[in-house]
């Protein structure tokens, strides 16, 4: 095997492909972790990938590792309860916005105030696309979705200021931006503590379809043009990605 | 060992830690509370008080997964916030001890009082098909006995046990003898992080998804039926009580108010599940004898629908309502019930 595809050792190849739908961002993020995995030679032994419920709840299931698939929104406590059980294990949680910040909210922020090493890589692309395209906590003020037909009266959530007041690592990020998505997952990863990663990700059949994008092409577009990097930032911007950490330095001591 | 007088739910925590306990989880709830408390002094066993009952249970999923012996304690509305994961923990073969100290209900009811209106959420409470062993010790001395078996059958049939208590007998003091003469069994699988499993609530088969292959999902359910059954036969308890006198009437109770049913052992046969699921199947051949069939318990009536099932027949139930066990209330219930 040649150095670029060593990533594949990650997953589990013969499972392929995923269920996902044709033009879906979750193959991007699944794609870059698994690159960040090799990047760090991550121990195949001593990884464990912890997942909740929904579209991107299904990706534990195609590492080529221990991989636990729990029920809807509570991946972070069992990722704690395995991390606090062996700490020699790497615990990764990767899920969707809606099982993290919605169902799992209360566990995401005792998680926080926890400290619990683990990084929680967000597959945030603003809806509930696996029931069908419902208003996600994340879905911006007045977008139409199936639970929403007249816009969204709310706005969405943001967890930054969180992880600002405990001292832990924040990083949001696209799908569209690939060195920088593989930046803020291999950071939060080597970070000791709870850390998380918040990916931008299209979601084109249940959401970006309503909102008048022709392809998953030209959502990901979207995402270059209306995102800036500031990686410089104390606090990230709506419309801004990059990496907020509170106090704590980052370590290599990984 | 030394003669030690305990409150049953300190019986409860010396007998997890005999058993190997390593990590317990758990949100503060009255009756259960001092499990707890209690867990915290021990140096050994790693303790987290969660945000809530789900997030306790999912944690114990994962240390378990880790490798752990875990165990997590509760009473009656944090019971039914665990049903979720419970469901989770028997799709994906996570061995691990529930306590359920049962306070009046429904809603926060009554939480002081004992009560035994539990009984059914063990083996209803989650969706989907799933058979849990369930416990019912009546004293001190055996809610350590079984707190151990709990841990051995949860081990043996890689799947949540459930270990029912009461307010009543969780709070009551006596005198035991702490035994370690039960072999305790050890975890069967490898821990996480030794190799590319994958553990799943969705219908699987080698671990791997399979969520519409029909055959496959009726083979995981019989693997799981047969799994809990052949466990359960190993623990076949249960107490019977033959009469003196001649009576045809044969008194059923459990848990707490099993202790008041034995004021009667010269008025009717007494008898009493300690593994109360799934139902001891001598009941069967115990039942036939007597022409009535008295079920006393605490709640209305959820054990005497099981019995019912079980032996095909009527029985008649004795509801004990609202935490109190007056014996005057009691006998008065019964000989009614006897000589109407």
């Amino acid at each position: 095997m040649n150095k670029e595809t060593d990533f594949k050792r990650f997953l589990k190849l013969d499972l392929l492909p995923t269920p996902w739908c044709p033009g879906c961002g979750n193959g991007i993020v699944l794609k870059t972790i698994c690159q960040v995995f090799d990047e760090l030679d991550m121990p195949m032994k001593g990884t464990v990938v912890v997942s909740g419920i929904g579209c991107a709840g299904r990706s534990a299931g195609f590492f080529n590792l221990d991989s636990v698939h729990t029920a809807h929104g509570r991946a972070i406590p069992v990722a704690e309860g395995i991390k606090y059980a062996n700490e020699a294990l790497n615990v990764v949680v990767v899920s969707g916005d809606g099982d993290l910040l919605g169902i799992g909210g209360n566990h995401l922020l005792h998680a926080i105030r926890r400290k619990t090493d683990i990084t929680v890589i967000c597959y945030a692309n603003e809806i509930y696309g696996m029931t069908g395209g419902q208003a996600s906590p994340i879905t911006p003020h007045n977008i139409k979705t199936l639970t929403t037909p007249d816009g969204n009266p709310d706005y969405p959530t943001d967890v930054q200021p969180l992880f600002r007041h405990n001292n832990s690592y924040f990083a949001r990020t696209t799908a569209y931006h690939l060195n920088h998505m593989k930046k803020c997952i291999r950071e939060a990863l080597k970070f000791k503590g709870f850390s998380f990663v918040e990916v931008r990700t299209m979601c084109i059949v249940n959401y970006g379809r309503r909102l008048g994008y022709k392809n998953s092409n030209e959502m990901l577009l979207h995402y270059k043009e209306f995102y800036k990097i500031n990686d410089s930032a104390g606090e990230l911007a709506g419309n801004e990605i990059g990496i907020v950490k509170g106090l704590s330095q980052i370590t290599d001591d990984r | 060992m030394q003669k030690q007088l305990l409150q049953g739910n300190q019986a409860i925590v010396m007998a997890a830690e005999a058993a190997g306990l390593k990590f317990f989880a758990g949100y503060p709830i009255t009756p259960a509370s001092e499990i707890l408390h209690e867990m915290v002094s021990r140096k050994d066993i790693m303790v987290l008080q969660m945000e809530d009952e789900i997030a306790s249970i999912n944690a114990v999923i994962g240390a378990s997964l880790a490798g752990l012996k875990v165990m997590t304690a509760t009473s009656g509305p944090g019971f039914s916030l665990m049903q979720e994961s419970i469901g989770l923990a028997h799709m994906m073969e996570v061995p691990l001890v529930i306590v359920n100290v049962q306070r009046v209900g429904p809603s926060t009811g009554m939480p002081t009082l004992p009560a035994q209106g539990d009984v059914i959420q063990c083996i209803h409470g989650s969706h989907g098909d799933y058979f849990p062993i369930v416990f019912y010790p009546n004293s001190v001395s055996e809610l350590y006995t079984y707190t151990i078996m709990a841990f051995n059958a949860a081990e043996e049939s890689m799947s949540p046990v459930i270990l029912l208590s009461d307010g009543y007998i969780s709070h009551l003091y006596e005198t035991i003898v702490p035994h370690r003469d039960v072999e305790i069994r050890e975890r069967s699988r490898l821990p996480l992080g030794m190799s590319n499993r994958h553990f799943t609530g969705l219908s699987h088969e080698d671990s791997m998804p399979k969520t519409s292959d029909v055959d496959n999902y009726r083979r995981l359910i019989a693997h799981l039926y047969e799994k809990q059954q052949v466990t359960a036969r190993q623990y076949n308890h249960y107490e019977y009580r033959q009469c003196r006198k001649e009576t045809d009437t044969l008194l059923i109770a459990y848990g707490a108010l099993s202790r008041a049913a034995y004021y009667f052992k010269d008025d009717c046969a007494l008898y009493r599940p300690v593994r109360i699921f799934p139902v001891v199947e001598e009941v069967k051949s115990i039942a036939p004898q007597y022409k009535r069939i008295l079920v006393m318990e605490m709640n209305k009536g959820q054990y005497a629908h099981e019995i019912e099932r079980i032996l095909h027949r009527e029985v008649e139930c004795i509801p004990i309502l609202g935490g109190r066990i007056d014996l005057d209330e009691i006998k008065q219930e019964i000989r009614q019930k006897m000589y109407e």
